[in-house]
């Protein structure tokens, strides 16, 4: 289904826009490409102030309690300004099976924190190449985690983290605070992702659900991250086009705008066509929360939303010619996010599964 | 105003029943006079039931609902495969641009209930071999003859015009001025003097389009339309009139469903094809872009219902959704192998492979080829410049051949 933002929502989107541009700054995101660990602090800030960690969290456990449809408006801002910090989806993820599991405790522990910006959580969900697998190789006996999940994007700054692995033929969710012993830093092309693998040698751990409750809240779970990051996808190709635009508006060759020349509009327009379709999946998709094809929503939105910002930065790149490659520019800080985050939770080649498993009514 | 969705279980409800008389299967393999005589009765009765000239003003004989009534009753009976493409022109734009424009409203109201009704059919004669996407490059010539008018010269792709009884026609009234500002529009009768039109088949042997000639036409001046030299503005306001349309995720073919069961049946490699990671990357894709486009379609509706102007975003579908259905009709076609040679010459659009692969690269340049749509989206959406022009500003008859 479909919706019209209201004036709370269309506010959200522009607000957080505009705090978001008024404290670019392209140095800083440059400097974070090569230097693991790190993150861009001040942004992290100011969407703590903004109130943006405390967005899903219900106002019980001192949050906002609102819903995808905010988040996700959120993560298109934070993707047009290719954001040096990666919490929003992990931290959300988090909050949600915190929500979906039975462990009050860990509620009251957890969600005050997250939504003041004291705590970074995040779903290790992955292992592998599928970013659910159906029988997780990582245990959970007597209280203890055992095993490797695959790279989590923010897991090199995230205080506890929440597992899905198998206990005695049975898929669990279990609830474990992040040492330094436990993360093994990937040193990416985008390493303000802060991708760390998560390795688990008898960690203590608590269960927050298990069974059909916990397959049904991870995969609700991976389909709501697979919905904010597309999000931030959209985002990051909308920016994109209006950057190539506006050089091609700008830059002249023979003796006129480049944009004058249809080799170079109508390639402007096919991105245009691949952002719209982006943005119209997630508007769908958020707003189909809670209904029985959330997962294909999720599914289609995925898709779009990685095609658009692939082909954005990927053309917005060629648009500038010369000038695109050079590192000065920072047209890669797009080129190299439509990548990660293309690659982080899933790649379209899950996706395409999985969409079509939910068309056929079998899905995973 | 009856509220949509009431509107809405009507429709169905009484499309249900003509079903019998007028679906996809009272239709296989009758003649084509046999089918456009169906169509007419279907009109008629569409009339009957109210669902004629849903959005059209009650005293040209419609019922005065809103546009999103009757696109929220064409997208249900477009599902149906019934005989109304003979009348989706005639009603599209000549008949709101006769309401719009001439002035003897008893007549207006008798073209249109006729129209309504399925009587009478209108065509659009705009393009001509000379002037399809440039339309203002168009060379029909119309003369003052006397009081009147005379027109001389042809057109093209003129769809329904050998079953036409009326057409709106542009013609160059002065060829010493920029190409723009030198037509004129008129209506005129089909059945008229010195007017032939020569229907010819389309590459799947569809007869739909003509090549119309006209000799020595002769006109009255009541039959122009607009201002002497205002043509282009009338024949612009023409096509902004079709902004209530339906418009078909699907690309007017088959739907990823039925691709989902043409895969489900055939074999490859030893299992379905459904089981294929090509076939389901294909399935994925098209799926995503389709639920796009239709996301796209329902913000528009909503934003109709709210009373604002929908986003530029609409103009998207046809552009890719029959892209999408071009890609996925020869795929279908590759996935049946052997059975995917056979054509059946009565098979629909919308429920064949070869039917739909045949008849689609119609659907890419007709109502704008795609690379006037990409044009459209770059200039008008994106701001980006015009291509270069060499006609601009130079009068019609010095522009260089």
């Amino acid at each position: 289904m479909t919706i019209l933002y209201d004036e709370a929502q269309l506010s959200i989107a522009s607000e957080s826009r505009r705090v978001l541009d008024a404290q670019y700054d392209l140095e800083r995101l440059l400097d974070l490409v090569d230097v693991t660990g790190q993150y861009d602090e001040r942004i992290w800030q100011t969407a703590v102030e903004q109130g943006w960690t405390a967005l899903s969290v219900p106002e019980q456990y001192g949050g906002l309690g609102l819903g995808l449809i905010e988040m996700g408006l959120i993560a298109v801002s934070l993707g047009a300004v290719t954001a040096g910090a990666p919490f929003l989806t992990g931290n959300d993820a988090f909050v949600q099976l915190l929500l979906a599991g039975i462990d009050e405790a860990a509620r009251e522990a957890w969600l005050p924190r997250i939504a003041a910006g004291e705590a970074i959580g995040v779903a290790a969900l992955g292992e592998g190449t599928s970013p659910l697998p159906p029988v997780p190789a990582v245990t959970f006996s007597n209280g203890k985690l055992s095993g490797a999940k695959a790279a989590v994007a923010g897991a090199l700054q995230a205080d506890a983290g929440i597992v899905w692995a198998s206990s005695g033929g049975s898929p669990v969710l279990a609830l474990v605070e992040l040492d330094d012993t436990m993360r093994r830093t990937v040193d990416s092309f985008d390493n303000a992702r802060l991708y760390a693998a998560l390795a688990f040698d008898g960690a203590p751990a608590k269960v927050l659900l298990e069974g059909d409750a916990a397959r049904a809240a991870a995969r609700h779970a991976l389909a709501r991250m697979a919905v904010v990051s597309a999000h931030e996808q959209t985002g990051g190709a909308q920016q994109a086009m209006v950057i190539a635009r506006d050089y091609a508006l700008e830059r002249k060759a023979f003796g006129q705008p480049i944009a004058a020349f249809q080799s170079i509009k109508h390639r402007i327009a096919e991105i245009y066509g691949l952002v719209e379709l982006a943005r119209a999946n997630c508007i769908d998709a958020a707003a189909s929360e809670g209904k029985a094809d959330f997962v294909l929503k999720a599914c289609a939105v995925r898709l779009t939303a990685s095609e658009a910002y692939d082909t954005a930065a990927r053309d917005a790149v060629q648009i500038h010619g010369g000038i695109g490659v050079t590192w000065q520019l920072g047209l890669h800080l797009h080129m190299r996010r439509a990548r990660s985050l293309s690659a982080e939770l899933g790649s379209p080649l899950f996706w395409e599964d999985l969409l079509v498993s939910e068309l056929e009514g079998v899905g995973a | 105003m009856i509220d949509l969705e009431t509107f809405r279980a009507d429709a169905q409800a009484w499309l249900a029943t003509m079903v019998p008389e007028f679906g996809r299967d009272a239709r296989r393999g009758i003649s084509d006079e046999a089918d456009l005589a169906l169509g007419r009765r279907y009109m008629a009765a569409k009339y009957e039931a109210g669902f004629g000239g849903i959005h059209m003003a009650e005293e040209f004989g419609g019922r005065g609902l809103s546009g999103l009534h009757k696109i929220a009753f064409d997208s249900e009976e477009m599902e149906l495969g019934f005989p109304s493409g003979y009348f989706g022109i005639s009603l599209g734009m000549p008949i709101p641009i006769i309401m719009k424009f001439c002035e003897d409203k008893a007549w207006v109201r008798e073209r249109v209930i006729a129209a309504l009704k399925g009587e009478e059919i209108w065509c659009q004669l705009f393009s001509e071999p000379a002037g399809g996407s440039d339309l203002a490059g168009l060379r029909m010539k119309a003369e003052q003859d006397g009081n009147g008018w005379k027109l001389n010269g042809q057109k093209l792709w003129t769809s329904h015009a050998h079953i036409a009884d009326y057409g709106i026609i542009v013609a160059r009234s002065d060829p010493t001025v920029p190409k723009h500002k030198g037509l004129t529009c008129f209506w005129i009768d089909m059945h008229g003097e010195g007017v032939t039109a020569k229907p010819f088949e389309l590459l799947d042997r569809e007869v739909v389009c003509n090549e119309v000639f006209f000799d020595d036409v002769k006109l009255t001046d009541g039959q122009r339309i607009g201002p002497v030299g205002g043509g282009f503005g009338v024949a612009m306001a023409t096509l902004m009139i079709e902004r209530y349309v339906a418009g078909d995720a699907d690309g007017f073919g088959p739907t990823i469903e039925f691709f989902m069961d043409t895969a489900r049946d055939m074999d490859l490699g030893g299992r379905p094809a459904i089981e294929d990671g090509r076939i389901r990357s294909a399935i994925a894709r098209n799926f995503a872009l389709r639920n796009g486009l239709k996301s796209i379609r329902d913000r528009a509706f909503l934003m109709m219902e709210a009373g604002m102007e929908p986003g530029p975003e609409g103009s998207l579908s046809k552009l890719l959704s029959v892209r999408s259905r071009q890609k996925l009709s020869e795929l279908a076609i590759d996935l049946k192998g052997g059975d995917g040679l056979a054509y059946d010459r009565d098979a629909f659009s919308k429920e064949d492979w070869v039917a739909s692969w045949l008849s689609v690269p119609t659907g890419r340049i007709a109502g704008g080829a795609d690379e006037m749509l990409l044009n459209t989206i770059a200039e008008r959406i994106l701001g980006l410049p015009q291509d270069h022009r060499p006609d601009k500003g130079v009068p019609f008859n010095q522009i260089p051949a």
